[in-house]
């Protein structure tokens, strides 16, 4: 199945598949109802949000109606394609690998890729084809969290953290607190986005 | 009156200019469904396609030698900065796209810096870029070029070169294109 989805019979050149893995922390899988298990796209941006122009549509009222796209585009001397998400929301901020991006802003993504936005986390993972045609994504609903956090006031070694540096200015990120685990003496438990970018302002 | 003092103040809007220029354009009627002069109001989130295929660009050559797409453009903001930037991507199988001297295949893409040449076949677009505050909208003016924009291509087509090789006042006085002008010699 997995071969008859990634091949283009007349150029039986190979599909780049985006391995798009969705959670929403208070709806569930509930939230993805209109989500296809594939979905094949061409060279153009592919869109989401909420709105009936977006390509992949999310039904939930949280999402700007263009959110973000998925850009395909080749680096300079690549055979395989790259990805590059822009944000389209004016109103809410999208974090890419720990990373805030606003309106407009945009970063190419990497292999694997955590990404949240308006309640929703999705972990997108990018096996690369060799066809420029198009490319196609498969969704997979996850039950439990993908994106953890580490909570400050629950350990020891964060409060060490606090007297020893300057204080983070408020809206600053700090590196390596979102969507990666620190080690076994850290308690780690998910958050919604909400939630995130709230403290984030 | 009163509404005029009370509106909220208008945001300057970035304007990107550009101007072509072909060396058929007037036999071919290439560029006959561009508006010329007249600036145009894009959304910022808009990917702007130029080429052949009128349902997929906004912007239209009317030549079968053109891709469907042949480039886009999108605008994007830089981080830490409060102005639109734009970048300019390949969308031609066939035929590379020259931005100054960076040569792009198939699907790249480059950032445009404030004013560059972009060239693909005999096509030649001078692009520049005037910034303006806001960041949901930004404006397009095109310009029509009767003559080429490079230097290396600054003689009329029309005129033959001499067979003696020597150099007329006709070269030697040339500097730019926008300051030729064949009454002159």
């Amino acid at each position: 199945m997995l071969c008859g989805i990634r091949r283009l019979s007349s150029m039986d050149r190979t599909l780049t598949v985006l391995h798009v893995n969705l959670y929403h922390p208070t709806l569930g899988p509930a939230a993805f109802t209109s989500v296809p298990q594939q979905l094949q796209h061409d060279t153009s941006p592919l869109l989401v949000g909420r709105g009936h122009g977006a390509h992949l549509q999310l039904q939930l009222p949280q999402l700007s109606r263009c959110h973000l796209s998925l850009e395909p585009y080749l680096e300079k001397g690549n055979t395989v394609m790259a990805f590059c998400l822009k944000v389209l929301s004016r109103k809410s901020c999208v974090w890419v690998n720990g990373l805030p991006l606003r309106y407009l802003e945009q970063v190419p993504l990497g292999a694997s890729n955590k990404i949240s936005f308006s309640n929703i986390q999705m972990v997108v993972r990018i096996e690369g084809g060799t066809s420029l045609e198009a490319f196609t994504c498969l969704f997979h609903l996850s039950p439990s969290p993908l994106i953890y956090r580490p909570r400050a006031e629950e350990t020891d070694e964060w409060e060490s953290i606090f007297q020893e540096e300057p204080p983070v200015a408020l809206g600053e990120s700090i590196p390596g607190l979102l969507g990666f685990s620190h080690g076994p003496s850290q308690t780690c438990t998910a958050v919604s986005c909400q939630a995130l970018e709230e403290e984030q302002k | 009156m009163s509404s005029f003092e009370d509106a909220d103040t208008e945001e300057t809007v970035t304007c990107l200019q550009m101007t072509v220029y072909h060396p058929s354009h007037l036999q071919r009627g290439i560029f006959q469904s561009i508006k010329f002069y007249k600036r145009e109001k894009l959304p910022s989130i808009e990917v702007v396609n130029f080429g052949r295929n009128s349902s997929i660009c906004r912007y239209t050559f009317l030549d079968k030698q053109v891709s469907r797409v042949q480039f886009s453009l999108q605008s994007f903001k830089q981080f830490n900065s409060s102005v639109l930037s734009f970048e300019i991507k390949n969308m031609s199988k066939k035929t590379s796209l020259i931005v100054d001297n960076q040569e792009l295949g198939y699907l790249n893409k480059i950032d445009l810096p404030y004013k560059c040449m972009v060239k693909f076949g005999e096509y030649q677009l001078l692009l520049e870029k005037e910034d303006g505050e806001s960041v949901e909208s930004f404006e397009t003016q095109f310009i029509l070029s009767p003559r080429p924009l490079l230097q290396e291509n600054n003689w009329p087509a029309q005129k033959p070169t001499p067979e003696d090789g020597s150099c007329s006042s006709y070269f030697t006085h040339v500097t730019s294109p926008t300051e030729m002008d064949e009454n002159e010699l």
